[in-house]
């Protein structure tokens, strides 16, 4: 789905930022309402005013899902649980209690997001198929219940002695304007949520869900968030809807029609965008109406054949949606004569390694920062990590290596939380932090970076970097500084309003590296950060590694380049099958026959004339 | 009677109705678990494509005129056995324009962004299913009426004069069909080399592209047989039960109950998890109200995602 | 028979081969060592297509494989046995060495080549209809190699057959597979990280290092070049 294209440089800087992308979202605000108020204006058709009422109601379920999907990618297909609950909650009130809808629509949203609440808690627990599957089965399951309890057709009395009172007026552009009024509510919650703290840490759930524990963010509380918040949505708008119709009807407000089209609104219009919703529906609500209202005795079902195609064609021609599509045909025609300059330019390399001072081992006593001692994990009989145990002190480099399958990448994950280890003991800065999750660890200061890196291309490298910052600060401002000022360390503080799509390999790792450093770890865990650079790139990363050293960041490090292992690390620590098989200076560890052996095979240094 | 038997006919009756039932439920949810377990994608279309057969036997049988040539009763099956054949050809142009341009070796191995885009296709193809068809077909009922339709075969009385239990004869016949045709099925896909070899492409892909299978033709025949066989489930379904064109919807959720319950990935486990719902279903109506009857499927569902989500006959889904 | 020249292969922005040209002459055995992540298994995806070069050319028998899909590459005769041995673990014994018989020798010769497989690995007779995946690493090694012969092919590719498995293990492998070559007159091509085993059996190796060959010659010399181990430890 990335789609690489070169941004013109954009300034933004931390809260300025998000004050700007709302400024430039401002004209297009104001240009739609002016439209569309002259159209309400205009229009005297009922019918014709009746859609024009739609389109908001949808648009704002598309949102409510856009900020639980389109932001977290854990795709809900059953929006129409809570979209139903809300128009229950909203006609019971009315018809059982004569209680106003001016009551009822925020009474639904609270319903909404209790039903958020309840189902959220059990249900993010599953993973893919699993939670597309069951977030289907509610709004059905629902359905039955409502069915059962006699609720099949409900329909809101009219209350003549004081229609304002109760919603009910003879004017339906009243209507129209409510539903605007409400869908301009949800709009600016998501454009809010989009560029702060709670959008950016969605974003890195959607990403990479362990990264993102990794980086300190709790995933399942945010989670959580967002879907209290889109259910709230989601429901005062199926209350609201109920209003509109009148009638209630199991299967208008929880069949999967209703689902589909929350989810079908936000990725025609462009997912994990706020205003792609409002595209959606503004495109598809209107040409589906108009085309059941003029060919529907004659074509029954034209709705939803339309619907179905449009959907089928977007996913195949602009996955993302047609509102980034536009956008990326418009920026490729305005940066076209500029070709040249649009290309990234590469990151200043701080210095070339080879003028760097030569680097001092930290003395012999410092202070110790992380203690590993008989650490221990097995998968089924696979005995992966055994009775390891090091030391690592402050501001050194310490390199883990070892042969394929030696056990590394699963030692970080043990030393970093995402997996829990068996048995052993793992001391940071004399605390034990054996057995906590991934989030907790790094709160207590230990970064990590990952093999594969994935950056939001549709982001700058600011924003990027600042996802890491969030651990260290309360609010966002100090985060996107914090953000700087890794971005500095690494030497890329001028390519910090790149988009990220247009990045190189390089790049990319500093990229990682920076996010990494955003939370101000004491300790940095670097998973292969060299693995596939050029030999220049490589020098480059090495000058920027030691710098991060010398600033004071105790720094350990897998790699398998070991020409650059070598000149880096003070000191390895070498796995074999599960075990640490040596332990040294580099000069010591590549001579050593053990380690000769289990990289080379047997014998080698019978073979060897040196 | 006393009350005591009352019950006991009561349990056997519910009990032979959720027999008769889950045998056609594990045929359909058969198919869905081909696709999925050898594809690994969720088809939100299964349910339609089930529809598109049941129109499909139905055109055979009448129109085409099977009930005129062969008889109501034997026409009846032969249709819906003829509906496999010609949906097997739909799954594969299906696959062979749409599906393949999601799915594959290629998105097999990507997390996320790929299923992604193969739940909204799907979507998007059941939603132009489901309307074609009433465009189509028109929104009136129809069903495969023949006499059995309407008769049935007494077991018992089996405590002296009482405990006697009624078993439809269009029903009785569905499920024996079914029966059959999930073991043909089964035998296929254990004993030939054809059936291994897409076994060997679920596996592994990579692997499987190694020994010069061609995994996206693997695909495809997944697909068409997974279509071909739910739509001979609605068929027979069609035999005792009206439908329109938005029945599909009925029995997607079913089908998708009955696979993660049988564990997605295993076949056996797709038939079998579809016989658990079927009971499930009927036997609820003993306790629960009949509207009931699918919100206990559900739970059931919900109950097994949450406490055993490898299902009940569990191939773990993660590849090795 | 197998002649790649100056092969490149990208993971989007990531080299991986950067112009590595290497010939394997009918019948020989030639070793291609070199340290983790040096491009060894990406070397034989390009081969087996399951990755595209990004430049170069690889020939097989003279003929280009660029426009031969995957899935029919090993019916010209090449058998890729992967790195991690990837086994189908919900296919028995049995039928894992079936599917390696998927090409039209294989099926040919499906008699004759199951009673080698079984001889070589006796193991496997015994666990013929055993689920592959509850198998050992070692065994599942050996029905990886054994899928590979059933296809009966010209050229044998071996991606770390020693990866994870216990020292005594590796030996056991490395005999049969020179077992295999001096049976079945093969040729051979083995990717290996332990160079003592891998050069040991071979004619010829390459060191491959940062997805260049920095070193060829025959074993002999390679064995005794400290230069191989400058390639794998830095200094």
């Amino acid at each position: 789905m990335q789609r690489n294209s070169e941004a013109p440089p954009v300034q933004t800087t931390s809260a300025e930022a998000r004050r700007k992308s709302i400024r430039a979202w401002l004209v297009p605000l104001v240009a739609f309402t002016l439209v569309y108020l002259a159209l309400v204006a205009m229009v005297r058709n009922q019918y014709y005013q009746l859609m024009l009422t739609l389109v908001p109601v949808w648009a704002t379920l598309g949102i409510s899902w856009n900020i639980l999907s389109g932001y977290s990618g854990l795709v809900s297909f059953g929006h129409a649980a809570f979209f139903g609950l809300g128009a229950y909650t909203l006609t019971i009130l009315f018809v059982n209690y004569g209680i106003t809808p001016w009551i009822g629509i925020p009474a639904a949203g609270a319903v909404g997001a209790l039903a958020g609440l309840i189902i959220g808690y059990p249900t993010f627990r599953l993973r893919g198929h699993y939670f597309a599957l069951s977030m289907l089965a509610y709004p059905l399951a629902l359905l039955y219940v409502f069915e059962w309890l006699g609720l099949q057709e409900v329909s809101l009395p009219m209350r003549r002695d004081a229609p304002a009172a109760f919603m009910q007026f003879s004017d339906n552009r009243i209507y129209t304007l409510i539903a605007l009024g409400m869908m301009f509510a949800a709009l600016l919650t998501s454009l809010r949520i989009e560029r702060s703290r709670f959008g950016m840490s969605l974003l890195a759930i959607k990403q990479n869900e362990i990264a993102a524990e990794a980086a300190g963010i709790n995933t399942f509380n945010w989670k959580l968030k967002a879907i209290v918040v889109s259910a709230l949505i989601a429901g005062a708008i199926g209350g609201f809807y109920a209003v509109v119709l009148l009638v209630v009807t199991p299967q208008t407000v929880f069949g999967m029609l209703t689902s589909a089209q929350a989810l079908i609104m936000a990725l025609f219009g462009g997912v994990g965008s706020a205003w792609g919703p409002v595209v959606g529906a503004a495109v598809l609500i209107p040409l589906t109406e108009i085309l059941h209202a003029e060919l529907g005795d004659k074509l029954p079902g034209i709705q939803g054949v339309v619907l179905g195609v449009a959907i089928i064609a977007i996913i195949l021609y602009a996955p993302e949606g047609i509102l980034w599509r536009v956008r990326d045909m418009l920026r490729a025609r305005r940066s076209a004569p500029s070709d040249g300059q649009a290309a990234p330019h590469a990151s200043a390399a701080p210095q070339a390694a080879a003028d760097l001072p030569p680097r001092h081992a930290p003395a012999a006593d410092a202070r110790v920062m992380l203690d590993v001692q008989g650490l221990s994990k097995s998968f089924g009989g696979l005995r992966a990590v055994q009775d390891v145990s090091f030391a690592v002190r402050e501001g050194e480099i310490l390199g883990i290596i070892g042969p394929n399958g030696a056990g590394k990448t699963t030692l970080f994950n043990l030393l970093n939380g995402i997996i829990k280890p068996d048995s052993g003991k793992v001391a940071f800065v004399g605390e034990s932090i054996f057995g906590l999750p991934a989030n907790a660890i790094c709160q207590r200061g230990i970064g990590r970076t990952f093999q594969v890196v994935r950056p939001f291309p549709r982001l700058t490298v600011l924003e990027n970097v600042v996802i890491g910052a969030f651990i260290a600060t309360d609010t966002d401002d100090d985060a996107y500084v914090l953000a700087r000022k890794a971005l500095a360390r690494v030497g890329m503080e001028d390519d910090a309003d790149l988009l990220a799509g247009g990045l190189t390999t390089k790049q990319l790792r500093l990229l990682e590296l920076a996010r990494a450093l955003a939370g101000n770890p004491k300790l940095l865990l670097l998973d292969e950060t060299l693995a596939g650079l050029g030999s220049d790139a490589v020098e480059d990363m090495l000058a920027v590694m030691r710098r991060i050293a010398a600033d004071g960041t105790t720094i350990v490090i897998i790699e398998h380049t070991m020409h650059a292992m070598v000149r880096l690390a003070d000191r390895f620590v070498v796995l074999d099958h599960g075990t640490v098989l040596a332990e040294g200076p580099p000069e010591a560890v590549t001579r050593d026959p053990n380690v000769i052996e289990a990289y080379l095979g047997k014998k080698w240094s019978a073979h060897a004339r040196a | 009677m006393s009350e005591f038997l009352i019950n006991v006919e009561n349990i056997l009756q519910a009990l032979s109705a959720g027999l008769l039932l889950g045998g056609i439920y594990g045929l359909m949810c058969v198919g869905l678990g081909i696709i999925f377990g050898v594809m690994r994608v969720i088809n939100f279309g299964q349910g339609d494509l089930m529809m598109v057969g049941m129109y499909c036997a139905f055109y055979l049988f009448g129109s085409l005129g099977l009930s005129s040539v062969l008889g109501a009763e034997v026409g009846a099956i032969v249709a819906a056995l003829l509906a496999g054949p010609i949906m097997y050809v739909f799954g594969l142009l299906l696959h062979r324009f749409l599906i393949s341009r999601v799915t594959g070796v290629r998105v097999a191995s990507l997390e996320g962004e790929g299923h992604y885009a193969q739940l909204i296709l799907t979507l998007g193809m059941a939603l132009i299913l489901a309307n074609g068809g009433l465009l189509l077909f028109g929104s009136t009922p129809v069903s495969i009426r023949s006499s059995l339709s309407s008769s049935a075969w007494e077991v018992g009385p089996l405590v002296g004069d009482y405990v006697s239990i009624f078993v439809n004869k269009a029903r009785g016949i569905a499920l024996i069909v079914s029966l059959a045709v999930a073991a043909g099925l089964f035998l296929f896909i254990t004993r030939s080399r054809l059936g291994k070899s897409l076994r060997a492409a679920a596996d592994n892909p990579e692997a499987a592209i190694y020994m010069g299978i061609d995994v996206d033709k693997a695909h495809r025949m997944a697909f068409g047989i997974g279509t071909a066989i739910t739509a001979v489930a609605g068929g027979l379904v069609a035999t005792y039960y009206p439908f329109q064109p938005y029945v599909g919807l009925e029995f997607v959720i079913v089908m998708y109950a009955g696979v993660v319950l049988g564990g997605l990935g295993s076949i056996i486990g797709a038939f079998w998890g579809g016989m658990i719902i079927g009971l499930v279903q009927q036997l609820a109506t003993l306790v629960l109200p009949t509207q009931l009857q699918n919100t206990a499927v559900f739970v059931v569902f919900l109950l097994v995602v949450f406490l055993r989500p490898q299902g009940l006959f569990g191939v773990n889904v993660t590849r090795a | 028979m197998l002649e790649l020249d100056d092969v490149h292969v990208a993971y989007g922005g990531l080299k991986a081969l950067e112009g590595v040209s290497i010939k394997v002459g009918n019948g020989d055995f030639v070793s291609i060592i070199g340290p983790n992540g040096a491009g060894k298994t990406t070397l034989f995806k390009a081969i087996s297509g399951t990755v595209t070069p990004i430049a170069g050319r690889i020939r097989f028998d003279g003929q280009d494989l660029a426009g031969i899909a995957p899935s029919e590459r090993p019916h010209l005769g090449i058998a890729h046995v992967p790195e991690g041995r990837q086994v189908f673990p919900n296919l028995s014994v049995l039928e894992n060495l079936e599917m390696g018989a998927w090409t039209s020798h294989g099926r040919r010769d499906w008699a004759d080549n199951l009673d080698y497989i079984l001889g070589l690995f006796p193991v496997l007779a015994e666990r013929r209809d055993q689920f592959a995946g509850t198998l050992s690493g070692g065994e599942q090694q050996m029905v990886a190699i054994g899928r590979g012969l059933a296809s009966s092919p010209r050229l044998l590719m071996l991606d770390e057959p020693s990866m994870g498995l216990a020292p005594a293990i590796v030996d056991t492998i490395f005999e049969r597979i020179v077992e295999i070559r001096r049976d079945k007159k093969l040729t051979v091509l083995l990717v290996e990280q332990r160079a003592v085993e891998a050069l040991q059996s071979c004619d010829r190796g390459y060191v491959l290092e940062t997805g260049r060959v920095v070193l060829e010659g025959g074993h002999e010399e390679l064995l005794s070049d400290d230069r191989v181990r400058k390639a794998y430890l830095g200094i």
